[in-house]
């Protein structure tokens, strides 16, 4: 034994070092394109936008040279109304679509959470708006929202018996952001319910049989089990859907352009304006350091609700 | 409870069990029917194209005639599906093919790779080099599209293929996830592969790349739902036909004054196909517990 072992320690780490070497070369040529690609398109403009933002870099280049004019873009968002009018609707959109498209998501995760005939057919139509992108979704309500003749309207009408006049989905501030919060809880639930399926499949069958044998009903099965087990879900789904509600841009470019009177604004849309429509990049970049402050406290906050409930 | 049922003859334990029966018929119909609500805006989609008038789609909007076609034609797919002309939706379609396959290939290829060394490797600087990718999870495209659209315009790339493609191959959450399925396969798979003599990149590539299919079919829908819904990205760094992906072209097409509403349907319908191809193609790999691994992460 004690000789085998001298043997091989000896003879092993000339061809395990070559060994080595080699392996080394291939981690690091399978690591390397990853690697630079998240350097140059992901952490170089990155750092690039915190620069951008405190120069007054238009989107075409002037023979002027481009200066550094330190917190000037963001004092001056700071003081646009415009800017806090998409702040305060994103924040409403963000406080209407977690009911509505959360909601949404874990209903259909319960309904489909069971032993259901054509299982993968219904999960796979539960999921279809997920899948389609939201330009179609906006073709598609955009003639759902038609004033004042469009389905919704003459839905409405029938039902009340006439008595609700037309509403005009798009057009009307009251209604504009409701309208939108509809379509994108209608195309993005489908992700949340995969979620949610995920996090019920995590729950023990043991638990629910315990749960049965304490003779607990199936209001308290889910009250006791069901949603002591889905904690970590339930912070993770409601973190994505805020996140996404504040990056809120197709749908309003599209469909209403931040209208009608700036009620459907959002921050990337008024970004975008200002970068592309009145070519002020270092302020728009400025705009984008202020979103992702604003993502980078939201995933803050999940990190430290997911630590308190994951024990 | 259970001791009255005890003591109740078989023939009528069957009583309720019938019950309980008529009442999951109804509950599976139901669900059917909400089902049924939710995709019924995309049936509406798919009717809607196979008329051919434009005001009767509006007009027909309002009533269950919606739903139905009593002369289906296809020629609003004939005239949308032209490769050149002002309403030819087959040239953007191809354009968004080629970004799309490629981008998901290259995408399968390169964060695989980089999952299996950070999850099996031996170089130094591997948690690093991990701990700063789950960072860079957090950083929104939106926030770093400003300095990108100048980088690339500046490079010349603007208006290509490649510049819809190259930026969003590799991908802080593809990697990740792709680590998390690597490192929950069992280590005597890589020592097994070495002490046959395959190198470590041949371990990868024979042994652990065809056990990773899950993996894979997940990423290939989630990255392919991604890059075929792309919107923003390429409506700043198109200007022309020659690269533009069909999303920015339906939108530019619905955004004009008087909307052919027959051929918007069309060309929506058109878009749907391939990426519901995709999600059917990979759904019986499309784990939902792989996801779900995420969560925690």
């Amino acid at each position: 034994m004690v000789m085998q072992q001298s043997t091989s320690s000896t003879a092993v780490p000339v061809t395990a070092r070559r060994r080595d070497k080699g392996r080394l070369m291939q981690e690091a040529a399978m690591l390397a394109p990853a690697v630079i690609l998240l350097t140059v398109f992901l952490i170089v403009p990155f750092f690039l936008s915190f620069w951008t933002a405190m120069t007054n870099q238009p989107l075409v280049p002037r023979p002027t040279p481009v200066r550094f004019i330190w917190f000037s873009n963001f004092i001056r968002i700071f003081k646009d109304e415009l800017f806090w009018t998409a702040l305060w609707n994103v924040s409403r959109f963000t406080f209407w679509i977690i009911p509505a498209q959360c909601g949404l998501a874990f209903a259909t995760a319960l309904l489909l959470h069971q032993k259901l005939p054509l299982r993968n057919l219904l999960r796979g139509m539960f999921f279809l708006p997920a899948i389609t992108s939201m330009v179609v979704v906006c073709v598609i309500w955009g003639t759902l929202f038609q004033y004042p003749t469009g389905p919704f309207n003459q839905i409405l009408g029938f039902l009340s018996g006439g008595a609700i006049q037309p509403i005009d989905w798009l057009g009307d501030p009251q209604w504009a952001m409701f309208s939108i919060v509809l379509l994108s809880a209608w195309q993005a639930y489908g992700f949340q319910m995969i979620v949610y399926l995920a996090g019920l499949q995590g729950i023990p069958d043991e638990l629910y049989d315990a749960a049965k044998i304490d003779g607990a009903n199936a209001f308290r099965r889910f009250w006791h089990v069901t949603m002591p087990g889905l904690r970590p879900t339930h912070v993770f789904v409601l973190v994505i859907t805020t996140i996404q509600a504040f990056k809120l841009y197709t749908q309003v470019a599209i469909l209403t352009q931040g209208g009608p009177k700036s009620s459907t604004e959002t921050v990337v849309h008024y970004m975008v304006r200002a970068g592309f429509e009145e070519q002020k990049m270092g302020y728009a970049s400025a705009v984008s350091v202020i979103l992702f402050v604003i993502v980078l406290i939201i995933a803050l906050i999940q990190r430290q609700l997911l630590r308190r409930f994951d024990v | 409870m259970s001791d009255i049922a005890l003591s109740i003859p078989q023939s009528r334990v069957a009583q309720p069990r019938s019950a309980t029966r008529v009442l999951r018929a109804i509950q599976v119909t139901c669900i059917f029917i909400i089902a049924l609500v939710i995709v019924s805006p995309l049936l509406l989609l798919v009717v809607a194209s196979l008329k051919d008038d434009r005001f009767q789609i509006l007009a027909d909007m309002g009533s269950f005639r919606a739903f139905w076609v009593s002369n289906p034609t296809l020629s609003n797919y004939a005239e949308v599906g032209h490769l050149s002309g002002e309403l030819a939706f087959g040239r953007y379609l191809i354009n968004s093919l080629i970004i799309l396959i490629t981008t998901v290939c290259s995408g399968l290829i390169v964060n695989s790779m980089a999952g299996f060394v950070l999850a099996w490797g031996s170089l130094k600087g591997r948690a690093v080099i991990l701990a700063i990718v789950i960072a860079l999870y957090v950083i929104p495209q939106e926030s770093i599209i400003m300095p990108l659209v100048i980088m690339v315009s500046r490079a010349g790339m603007s208006d290509t293929f490649a510049v819809q493609i190259v930026p969003w191959v590799a991908s802080p959450l593809y990697i990740f996830l792709f680590y998390q399925f690597f490192s929950q396969l069992p280590k005597e798979l890589l020592e097994a592969a070495e002490i046959d003599g395959a190198s470590f990149f041949r371990a990868y590539r024979s042994i652990f790349l065809p056990l990773s299919l899950p993996a894979l079919a997940t990423v290939s829908i989630l990255m392919g739902i991604e890059t075929w819904n792309q919107y923003l990205w390429p409506i700043l760094v198109t200007q022309t036909d020659y690269a533009r992906p069909i999303a920015v072209a339906i939108a530019t097409f619905f955004g004009q004054d008087s909307i052919y509403w027959d051929r918007a349907m069309a060309a929506s319908v058109l878009m749907m196909i391939p990426i519901l191809g995709l999600y059917l193609a990979f759904q019986r790999w499309f784990v939902s517990s792989f996801i779900g691994s995420a969560v925690k992460g």
